[in-house]
């Protein structure tokens, strides 16, 4: 299957579709069922998937922001996440990708190193969240978060394009990766 | 391939409020123009923007440079080099329009100012107000202004003394050192060494002269103890010269 392309199909009138890659089925689930009970004025899609690249025999609308869970407290969800890297498009960089790392709280059980994940967002240039989703709070925090960025990269929120919120939130991002 | 990752949709639809679906309640009827209208001008905002988003990929692709630079992107210089582009064309685009909205704004501040009767105008107090502070602005920056000069003042004078100090106490420093080299250097000297000699002879002529005047009164046998100016003179020339 080819690679994933951000703008191959038109969009829906008033709909908006987020594609949640990761290992860890139950988070994703969670993640999503916060997200969808967050407000919002325009519809939203949730895909959830393990790994790309996705089956093309589905009829999906488009794509308009991907999600990399990346949980901490294990490598095989990294490797994967690496491996499913390649089958994106690289217009999708242009702001249209974010990762979310999960499990940083518990640092005992934390078997990939934070700088890991922040080289990764760095190389990929796209914006790196960090939350725990197993707490519920945080969770409906970042579902809250995640459910903005969607609006403004399906192009809900008129001014605002993906590409620069991008570069309005690596504004911020830019002092810790000194320390790298 | 295709059976190797799973996929799930869930969807929802929109939520409360006319927004959504057809309107369901009869009792709703006037309300809802209002929010067919939201609905209506909110999608036409949102099909503006994903237009928007939709012909500069089209223009970005028509660039030839484009597509070859897009895949270029294995040199992290080159890509901090484009980052930098669209930040420098943000702000850009940023300064032109804060300088258009200034132009807007002066022309209806000038025509809003034709308008309106100068003395009771409240934008008259506002600008009153405004050159007040600015003169008091310039009153307190003026008073800083000095002080900070007196303040460097004091400070080069500081430094001037204490430039001077220093210069005295090498100067004593070097005076003193001197004072030492030729205490030493007269040590050493050849006249200090005759005198010495000199000195060294006398004492041993002394000393020898010491001892025959000792022996002579000895030799003498006479009872030197009972006379006390005797006794005095025995005395005397036990001392020992090399002493002194």
């Amino acid at each position: 299957m080819s690679a994933l392309r951000p703008l191959d199909k038109l969009p829906g009138l008033n709909t908006a579709t987020i594609l949640l890659v990761g290992t860890e089925d139950a988070l994703l689930q969670q993640l999503a069922d916060s997200m969808l009970k967050a407000d919002c004025t325009s519809e939203l899609k949730v895909h959830l998937a393990r790994s790309l690249p996705l089956p093309c025999s589905v009829n999906r609308p488009r794509i308009d922001l991907i999600v990399f869970v990346v949980n901490l407290h294990s490598k095989l969800s990294l490797q994967s996440v690496e491996e499913s890297l390649c089958h994106l498009d690289a217009a999708f960089f242009l702001g249209k990708v974010a990762f979310l790392a999960t499990g940083a709280g518990r640092d005992s059980h934390c078997s990939i190193h934070r700088n890991t994940v922040v080289k990764l967002a760095h190389t990929y240039r796209s914006p790196l969240l960090f939350c725990d989703l197993e707490i519920e709070d945080f969770r409906a925090a970042m579902a809250q978060r995640l459910v903005r960025l969607l609006q403004i990269c399906a192009g809900h929120v008129p001014g605002v394009s993906a590409l620069n919120l991008l570069s309005l939130m690596r504004g911020s991002e830019n002092p810790s990766l000194e320390d790298l | 391939m295709e059976t190797q990752s799973e996929e799930q949709a869930v969807t929802k639809p929109a939520d409360s409020g006319g927004e959504g679906g057809p309107p369901q309640v009869a009792g709703a009827q006037a309300a809802r123009p209002e929010d067919r209208m939201t609905l209506l001008l909110r999608l036409r905002a949102q099909t503006k923007q994903q237009l928007l988003e939709y012909k500069s990929m089209v223009d970005a692709s028509k660039d030839f440079h484009f597509q070859i630079r897009f895949y270029e992107f294995d040199d992290e210089h080159k890509i901090e080099e484009l980052e930098n582009e669209v930040e420098e064309a943000k702000t850009a685009f940023e300064m032109k329009k804060l300088a258009l909205d200034r132009m807007q704004l002066s022309t209806a501040l000038k025509k809003h100012l034709e308008k309106v009767d100068i003395k009771t105008s409240v934008l008259m107090d506002n600008m009153k107000q405004i050159l007040n502070l600015n003169k008091l602005i310039m009153k307190s920056q003026q008073e800083t202004w000095d002080l900070e000069e007196k303040l460097l003042d004091v400070r080069k004078k500081r430094l001037q003394l204490k430039q001077a100090s220093e210069r005295k106490l090498l100067e004593i420093q070097t005076e003193k050192n001197k004072q030492k080299d030729d205490l030493d250097s007269m040590e050493n000297s050849d006249k200090i060494k005759a005198i010495q000699q000199n000195l060294e002879t006398e004492i041993q002529i002394t000393t020898v002269i010491q001892h025959v005047f000792q022996n002579l009164i000895l030799g003498s046998k006479v009872n030197w103890a009972e006379d006390p100016a005797l006794k005095e003179t025995v005395l005397q020339l036990e001392k020992n010269l090399t002493m002194i």
